[in-house]
C-alpha cells in the first residue's frame, strides 16, 4: 500500500526487561550512560561451557513484578518477562487498565524464541534419566514458545489477532511491522508488539557449538571483535492509528513508518558475504516508508560483533546509503544489553524511540580498535545529543532472515520528547 | 451488508498454485482423487514404535521420495519438517508454472507456519546436553532445531528471496501464515507468496500428545477420527505439508496463469482459555468469522461452504458446532465438511485443508468428512460421501487450544 494512504501507526506505550534496564527508564538511562550488562550468569551453572558470560536480567523478581491479581502459576521464565514488560507498556500508554470496549479489538504479536525451554530442560533431564512413561509432562506444558502470546491474551482477555513470530533474530522486528499492518488492515485497534528471550543453557550450547560466543564481552565492529554475546530479555510496545492516541492525548514516542523483510537464501547460519538480503532488507523498509536513504538520520544497526556479521553490514550499509554512509552514525546497543535473539528487533526498537523522541543516540561500548573493514561512524566515545527525525533498526537472523524497521519522530501534539 | 469494495488488481490475491505432501498423497492429482473419493489417509503408525503410547494410529506422509523434488547436496541438510516443506513448495510453484529466475526472485517468499517445528532434532540436541555435556553438541544439526529452518531450507533449494517469515501458534500456525502471506502481498511486499504449514509425526511428538490425552481412544473405545459425531473420542494425530501458491491478481493477469480461485478475506482473533485448554465459549469463533467476512466484504448468508476444525476432540467439535449453530440460520447455513477426518490433526495442517478448500471452490465439490456416522448437530455436514454443489465463498476455519482463531474467506475467481 502506498505509504501515504496508509493509517498512521504510533507507538503510546513501552515495557522491557534487559540486562541494562528493568524497565524502559532504567533502559534509557543505561543506554544514554553507555552501560555494559554482560557479565557473569548466574541462572544456571556455566561451568561446563566455553563461555561463562551473557546479558542476563538479574534480580527478576516475578511476583513483584506482576500484581497479586494475576496467576504465575505454570508461567515460565519467558512468560514471565513478557507479561511483566507488557504490563508496564500498557501502563505507560495509559491503559491501565484496558477499557473493555477496546479489548475485543486489542491483540498480540510476539517475536519469540526459545519459549519455555528453560524449564523444558527439567523435563528433558527427567526423560533422559526415567524414560518417556515415568518423565513429568506437565513440565514440558510450558515449553511452547507461543505461549507468551497466549497468556498475555488470555490474562487480559483479549479478542484481537495472536501470531507468534519464529524467524529467530528477526522476529522481534517482524512482529512490529506486522502489528502496523494488522492495524491499518483492520483486524485490530490496538496491538501489543514486541518479543521475548529467556536465557537457558540448550541455546547457550547451541551458540557455544557453532563457536559464536566472544568469552569476553562482545565488540561490535571492533577489529579484535571474536563473536556475539548472549542475551535475554522481554521487550513490548503498544501500537495504534496516531489519530486515536492524539484523540485521547496520549503520549506518543514516534510513528512506525515502515518495513522491510527479505531472505539471503544462501546459508542457515551464514550471512551472505555479498550482503545482498540486508541491502534488500533497507531497501524494502525505505520504499514501504516512502523514504529515501537521505531521510534516514541515525542507524541502530544489527551489529552482534560476529566476525562476518558486521563487515556483511557495513558493506550493506555502505552499498544503501553510498558516500552518505560516512555521516550517519550507526551503533550497536547490543554492546550493551547483549544478543536478544527473538526478541532483539523489539528491544532495538524500543533503544531507536527512545533515541527519537529522547534526541540521543547510544553508542557503541567495548569498543577497542578499529577495523579496516569496518569504516563508519559507529558511535564508540559515548553517547551524543543529536536531532533525529528517522531511525532505521537491522535485525538479521539465521536461516537468512532479514528485518529492517524504521521509525520516525512525532512532533505534533502529545510527542514525547521534551 | 458489508459495503462492496472495488480493489485494484494489485490487492486482489488469487491461488495459483498448489503443492502438498500429505497422508493421502503427494502431489495435487493424487491428492485431490483421493480426497474427493473418501479416502481416509490414517492407518497404524510404521514410522516408529508406539507401544509407550495409548494409540496406534496415525496419518502418516508415505511414499514420500525426497530426492524427486530436492538436490542431493541440499538434502543432507534437511530434517523431515524441511523435507516435505521444501518438495511441497516446488510442487506449488510448478503447478503455479512460476519458473523462480535472477528477475523475479526477490519478489518471491514463503510464509510457512509449524506448530512444532523439528521436534525430534531438539529433543536430541537436549539430549546430548543433559547427557553428556555442552562439547557434545552437534553443531550441524543447530540450525535445524530453529522453527523457521524449513523455510529457509526451501529458499536456499528453490532460489527465492522475497519475504520470508516463520510463525507458530498450535492448531492455526498454517492459516496465521496464508493470512500473513495475502497481507505481505496486499501491501505490495511480494508478488508470489507460498504460504501454507507443515508438521511432523515424531515418536517423542507422538508420545507426548498421547500423555496430554488428546488422542483417541481417550476413552479406552474404538480408536479413530470421527470428526462432529457422536462417538468421538479424540484426534488422530498427523503430518504433512500444504503450501499456496499465492500471487497479485495483476501479477497473475500480467503473466496470463491458470486462477484456481481468490482468497478475499482473513480473520484473526482471540478469547480466554487455559494454556492448553480449548475454549469451552463461542465468542472467540464469532468474532474471528466476522472479522474474516468484513474482510472480504461478504455476509454469512453469502458463504456456500465451511471447512471445519473439527477433529474428533470432546471439546473442539461440539463448540464449533454450536458457534456455527448461533451464526447461520437453520433455512441458510453452507455445507460444513471436516477433512481431518481423512488427513488426522497435524495442527498446522491447515496448510493442507487450505489446498483442499482451493480446490472445492475451483471443482463446485467439498470432500467428505471421513468417520463420520452419527452427526452431533443438525447443520448441513458433508459425509458418506463428496457433494457436488456450486461455490461462491467458503470459509476454512482455524481454532486452536489457547484461545487462538484464524478464519480464511476462498472465493470462486470473478474478473
Amino acid at each position: 500500500m502506498n505509504a501515504k494512504k496508509r493509517k498512521r501507526i504510533a507507538i503510546t506505550g513501552m515495557g522491557t526487561k534487559n540486562a541494562i534496564g528493568a524497565d524502559v527508564p532504567e533502559f534509557a538511562a543505561g543506554l544514554k550512560q553507555g552501560r555494559c550488562g554482560i557479565a557473569e550468569i548466574d541462572l544456571f551453572d556455566t561451568s561446563a561451557f566455553r563461555t561463562h558470560k551473557g546479558g542476563q536480567v538479574k534480580n527478576f523478581n516475578p511476583r513483584l513484578a506482576i500484581p497479586g491479581t494475576f496467576s504465575l502459576k505454570r508461567m515460565s521464565r519467558a512468560d514471565q518477562l513478557s507479561f511483566a514488560a507488557t504490563l508496564e507498556a500498557l501502563t505507560d500508554a495509559g491503559f491501565d487498565p484496558l477499557p473493555d470496549n477496546v479489548t475485543e479489538e486489542t491483540g498480540v504479536a510476539i517475536g519469540g524464541g526459545s519459549g519455555g525451554l528453560f524449564e523444558a530442560e527439567n523435563f528433558y533431564a527427567d526423560l533422559l534419566k526415567k524414560g518417556m512413561a515415568q518423565a513429568k509432562f506437565s513440565r514440558l506444558a510450558t515449553i511452547y514458545c507461543a505461549s507468551s502470546a497466549d497468556r498475555i491474551a488470555s490474562a487480559l482477555g483479549l479478542g484481537g489477532p495472536k501470531t507468534t513470530f519464529m524467524t529467530a533474530c528477526s522476529a522481534g522486528a517482524t512482529a512490529l511491522g506486522y502489528a502496523r499492518d494488522l492495524i491499518s488492515g483492520g483486524q485490530a485497534r490496538i496491538m501489543l508488539a514486541g518479543g521475548v528471550e529467556p536465557m537457558c543453557r540448550i541455546t547457550y550450547a547451541a551458540f557455544n557449538a557453532l563457536k559464536s560466543v566472544d568469552e569476553d564481552v562482545c565488540r561490535p565492529f571492533d577489529r579484535t571483535r571474536a563473536g556475539l554475546s548472549l542475551g535475554e530479555a522481554a521487550a513490548i510496545l503498544v501500537l495504534e492509528p496516531l489519530e486515536a492516541a492524539q484523540a485521547r492525548g496520549a503520549k506518543i514516542y514516534g510513528e512506525l513508518l515502515g518495513y522491510g523483510v527479505t531472505c539471503d537464501s544462501f546459508h542457515m547460519t551464514a550471512p551472505d558475504e555479498k550482503a545482498s538480503g540486508a541491502v534488500r532488507s533497507m531497501r524494502a523498509a525505505l520504499a514501504d516508508a516512502g523514504l529515501s536513504p537521505a531521510d534516514v538520520d541515525y542507524i541502530n544497526a544489527h551489529g552482534t560483533a560476529t566476525p562476518v556479521n558486521d563487515v556483511m553490514e557495513t558493506r550493506a550499509i555502505r552499498e544503501v546509503f553510498g558516500k552518505r554512509s560516512y555521516d550517519i552514525p550507526v551503533s550497536s546497543t547490543k554492546s550493551m544489553h547483549a544478543h536478544t535473539l527473538g526478541a532483539a528487533g523489539a528491544l532495538e526498537g524500543i533503544a531507536s524511540l527512545l533515541a527519537l523522541s529522547g534526541g540521543f543516540i547510544p553508542p557503541t561500548v567495548n569498543f577497542r580498535e578499529r577495523d579496516p573493514e569496518c569504516d563508519l561512524d559507529y558511535v564508540t566515545e559515548g553517547a551524543r545529543r543529536a536531532d533525529l527525525r528517522v531511525v532505521l533498526s537491522n535485525s538479521f537472523a539465521f536461516g537468512g532472515n532479514n528485518t529492517t524497521v524504521i521509525f520516525g519522530r512525532y512532533d505534533g501534539q502529545g510527542a514525547a520528547h521534551a | 451488508m458489508p459495503e462492496r469494495r472495488a480493489l485494484p488488481d494489485a490487492r486482489r490475491v488469487v491461488v495459483t498454485g498448489l503443492g502438498m505432501a500429505t497422508p493421502l498423497g503427494v502431489g495435487k492429482d493424487v491428492f485431490a482423487g483421493r480426497l474427493f473419493a473418501g479416502a481416509s489417509g490414517i492407518g497404524p503408525v510404521q514410522a516408529f514404535d508406539t507401544q509407550a503410547a495409548a494409540s496406534r494410529l496415525g496419518a502418516e506422509v508415505r511414499d514420500f521420495s525426497p530426492r524427486d523434488f530436492i538436490s542431493v547436496k541440499n538434502l543432507r541438510r534437511m530434517d523431515r519438517t524441511s523435507l516435505l516443506t521444501t518438495a511441497s513448495a516446488r510442487l506449488a510453484l510448478e503447478d503455479a508454472n512460476i519458473t523462480v529466475t535472477e528477475e523475479n526472485r526477490d519478489r518471491v517468499g514463503i510464509l510457512l507456519g509449524t506448530a512444532f517445528g523439528a521436534t525430534d532434532v531438539t529433543v536430541s540436541v537436549a539430549g546430548a546436553l543433559l547427557a553428556e555435556g555442552p562439547a557434545s553438541v552437534n553443531p550441524i544439526l543447530v540450525p535445524n532445531t530453529v522453527m523457521n529452518a524449513p523455510a529457509g531450507h526451501a529458499s536456499i533449494e528453490l532460489g527465492f528471496r522475497g519475504v520470508n517469515t516463520t510463525v507458530t501458534h498450535f492448531g492455526v500456525s498454517a492459516e496465521n501464515a496464508i493470512a500473513y502471506a495475502v497481507s505481505e502481498i496486499r501491501r505490495g511486499a511480494a508478488d508470489v507468496m507460498l504460504a501454507g504449514g507443515a508438521d511432523i509425526l515424531s515418536k517423542f511428538y507422538y508420545e507426548a500428545l498421547s500423555k496430554f490425552r488428546g488422542l483417541s481412544p481417550d476413552n479406552g473405545g474404538e480408536e479413530g477420527a470421527r470428526p462432529f459425531d457422536a462417538g468421538r473420542n479424540g484426534y488422530v494425530a498427523g503430518e504433512g505439508c500444504g503450501i499456496l501458491c499465492l500471487e497479485s491478481l495483476a501479477h497473475a493477469r500480467g503473466r496470463g496463469a491458470a486462477i484456481a480461485c481468490e482468497v478475499t478475506g482473513a480473520g484473526l482473533g482471540s478469547s480466554r482459555a487455559t494454556p492448553s485448554g480449548w475454549p469451552t465459549g463461542t465468542e472467540g469463533i464469532r468474532r474471528t468469522f466476522r472479522r474474516a467476512l468484513a474482510d472480504a466484504a461478504i455476509d454469512p448468508s453469502e458463504v456456500s461452504a465451511v471447512s471445519a476444525a473439527a477433529n474428533g476432540g470432546r471439546m473442539l467439535d461440539a463448540v464449533e458446532a454450536r458457534a456455527y449453530e448461533e451464526i447461520f440460520t437453520a433455512d441458510a447455513a453452507p455445507w460444513i465438511t471436516s477433512v481431518k477426518g481423512a488427513l488426522g490433526e497435524s495442527f498446522s495442517g491447515g496448510g493442507i485443508r487450505a489446498c483442499a478448500l482451493a480446490l472445492s471452490v475451483e471443482k463446485g465439490c467439498l470432500p467428505p468428512t471421513v468417520g463420520l456416522t452419527r452427526p452431533i448437530t443438525g447443520l448441513p455436514l458433508v459425509w458418506g460421501e463428496k457433494r457436488e454443489t456450486g461455490i461462491r465463498h467458503a470459509v476454512q476455519a482455524g481454532i486452536s487450544f489457547g484461545g487462538t482463531y484464524a478464519y480464511l474467506v476462498f472465493s470462486r475467481y470473478e474478473s
